[in-house]
């Protein structure tokens, strides 16, 4: 794409931003086989708190445990490689299936035949091993009755919208956004991380649920932007199943502002998953992360290096993610 | 327009309540419950000999703290045991929880067994203060800066405050807050603040005041600085827009000043879509009070809440989500009277 490429040569502070970025993910993935004279978890308790100047075989010094701040670092980013940057990626696929299909089929387009809702209510009712078999029998039998109706009824030109009944998709999904966002973040990751401490694929699925909803809202808007525009009316002239014309002609263009809500978003999470390391929260004391080596700086003030290279790693990560936030943005809408 | 609006809260208060009722049931499921902790306790402190710390008596000890506390009820109104689903009636720990909640009893603490709501109280008198004065220091701080802003968009000081602004804006508050204590509360460094430690225990009401002033300050400081820029951001581009309407242009053709056409003309219009944040700003501010409280050892509801969810303890948890929760709909209640009483437009007619 040369246009982007032309930006990426232009500007000098956009390409630090994507090395820095790039740097990260590579420590990140190889961070197992990196030379690293020290583990992340064992302390050196013949060295605590050492300054980087004095110590030893210890390039950032270590924490007032006798950790490696260096070890930490690294580890740090493995964590974002692991947890955070899936999260993010989860919770964009959600999002962007879920707001694309409330923006496009509304509360209205899809109609779901009553049958279909009936078969599938009999089969969760087996599935789940409720109680009264009689129901289900009876719920059997509609459906079977609901079935032949809706199939002679579509041997009629107009009764394929006979037996048929709308699925308030965009209700639903707007309502468990709603549910969501009635408390923020950070309280409802803290409430539910309450517990013993949590596995890295409970937290990248924590994670998730909290993040999708901002990609659900921003394709749903973006949808009905594209729901207006004349190439849908031509799609659905041509004949096209709504479905198909869903997938491959309006969602394409319902994520588009994708490409610079990503970055923003990862920031989101680094920034959130972070402070609940900080805060301690449903994490095993052995979990080294760039929020844990912060809140470790607390134990002893003297030590500053424990505090600024995580802190700069941080705050650098979050600044390039911006950046790149940015230029995504200036090169969708060129 | 009043019917307008109590619908509104009528469902907000639901989608509260709904997203209390299940941090109550996930709570509940969770593993380190109370008994957990009382048999650690009890082995802990050598309470109960080597013989009587047998599987035995350990299940005893749990059965006794389940049944006190009210845990060895089933948690839904239907639950599913050994693949059949029961039905419970009323005899519930949720129908239980609910119906004292509503009658504003919010349970015990775990640890401690102190009522939640007494807890809350006490913390509440710190916070509150707290947050309310960081809202009011960043909209006055938010609405003088945007209008600098706004009214020289080219200057040399414009441009650093508009880049220290950005910078703020993807600093996390806890990476702001820790380098505000490590610069400035720093026996190494400068040590200009108290932010940590006892209250002088014999000193008058005035000193006491004055004290937790200076306590209060950075933590006030960090809540301030985190949310000027989503304050400040949206009203400077709003104002600058204004700025190019027709009328911003006969203000000034008619002879007023810049900053007079911005603050009279300009202002009110651009000051609309900031309401909405408002909101977001309350819960906002009461997430960021989790995080200064409890690095500056605040006594707080913030660092209540931290506590509580690293010691499993549940009820108090749910308590601060219910709080958070009611701290938006009171934003989004202040956000919709002040649109009401500045734009006339926006009451729906009947």
């Amino acid at each position: 794409m040369p246009p982007r490429l032309f930006l990426l040569r232009t500007r000098p502070a956009a390409r630090l931003a994507l090395g820095w970025l790039l740097l990260l993910v590579i420590v990140g993935a190889l961070a197992p086989w990196l030379p690293l004279p020290y583990a992340p978890t064992t302390p050196d308790l013949l060295q605590v708190a050492a300054s980087p100047a004095t110590s030893s075989g210890h390039y950032l010094g270590t924490d007032s445990l006798g950790r490696d701040v260096l070890a930490g670092l690294v580890a740090g980013a493995r964590r974002l490689v692991l947890l955070t940057l899936p999260a993010v990626a989860l919770a964009i696929l959600l999002g962007t299936l879920a707001g694309a299909a409330a923006g496009f089929w509304g509360n209205r387009r899809l109609r779901l035949p009553l049958a279909a809702i009936g078969w599938a209510l009999a089969a969760t009712w087996w599935g789940l091993r409720l109680p009264g078999v009689a129901f289900l029998c009876g719920l059997l039998g509609i459906s079977a009755a609901l079935t032949l109706l809706t199939w002679r009824a579509a041997r009629h030109p107009t009764g394929h919208r006979r037996y048929t009944c709308a699925l308030p998709l965009d209700g639903m999904v707007l309502g468990i956004i709603t549910l969501l966002g009635s408390v923020p973040r950070l309280i409802l990751l803290v409430a539910l991380a309450a517990g013993p401490p949590l596995a890295t694929p409970q937290l990248l699925a924590l994670l998730a649920l909290l993040a999708w909803p901002e990609a659900a809202r921003l394709v749903r808007g973006q949808m009905h932007w594209v729901r207006a525009q004349p190439f849908m009316e031509a799609a659905q002239a041509s004949g096209l199943p709504l479905s198909r014309i869903w997938w491959r002609h309006a969602l394409p263009h319902a994520c588009r502002p994708l490409l610079a809500f990503g970055p923003l978003s990862l920031a989101g999470l680094v920034g959130l998953e972070s402070a609940l390391a900080f805060l301690g929260i449903g994490q095993g004391p052995d979990v080294v992360s760039w929020g844990s080596q912060l809140a470790s700086v607390r134990h002893d003030t003297t030590a500053w290096w424990v505090a600024v290279f995580p802190g700069l790693a941080l705050f650098l990560t979050l600044l390039a993610l911006q950046k790149l936030a940015k230029l995504a943005s200036s090169a969708v809408h060129k | 327009m009043w019917r307008w609006l109590f619908g509104r809260l009528a469902r907000a208060a639901g989608f509260a309540w709904l997203i209390t009722s299940l941090v109550f049931i996930v709570s509940r499921q969770l593993p380190g419950g109370p008994d957990q902790l009382a048999v650690a306790d009890l082995s802990e402190s050598g309470r109960l000999g080597a013989a009587a710390q047998a599987a035995g008596s350990q299940q005893v000890v749990r059965l006794a703290v389940r049944r006190r506390l009210g845990l060895e009820l089933p948690v839904f109104y239907v639950t599913r045991a050994g693949g059949q689903w029961q039905w419970h009636g009323t005899a519930n720990q949720y129908h239980h929880w609910a119906v004292a909640v509503l009658h504003g009893d919010l349970g015990r603490s775990y640890r401690d067994g102190q009522p939640v709501g007494t807890l809350l109280r006490e913390a509440l008198r710190f916070t509150l203060p707290l947050a309310a004065s960081a809202a009011g220091l960043a909209a006055g701080l938010a609405l003088g800066l945007g209008l600098y802003l706004a009214r020289r968009p080219g200057s040399v000081g414009a441009r650093l405050l508009g880049g220290l602004l950005n910078g703020l804006q993807v600093t996390p508050l806890f990476l702001l807050a820790l380098g505000l204590l490590l610069l400035l509360a720093n026996p190494e460094f400068l040590n200009l603040l108290p932010a940590a430690g006892q209250a002088p225990a014999a000193s008058s009401g005035g000193h006491l005041v004055v004290y937790w002033l200076g306590r209060a300050a950075l933590p006030l400081l960090s809540l301030v600085l985190t949310v000027l820029p989503e304050l400040t951001l949206p009203l400077v581009a709003n104002l600058r827009h204004e700025a190019t309407t027709g009328y911003a242009t006969t203000a000034r053709a008619k002879g007023l000043p810049v900053g007079q056409m911005l603050r009279r003309h300009a202002l009110p219009n651009a000051l609309l879509p900031l309401l909405t944040t408002l909101t977001d700003l309350l819960p906002a501010l009461v997430a960021g009070t989790v995080v200064v409280e409890v690095l500056f050892a605040l006594p707080g509801s913030g660092r209540l809440l931290a506590e509580a969810a690293a010691a499993h303890d549940y009820p108090l948890v749910v308590a601060g989500v219910l709080l958070t929760a009611l701290a938006r709909l009171l934003g989004l209640l202040l956000a919709d009277m002040l649109n009401f009483l500045i734009d006339p437009r926006l009451r729906p007619s009947a």
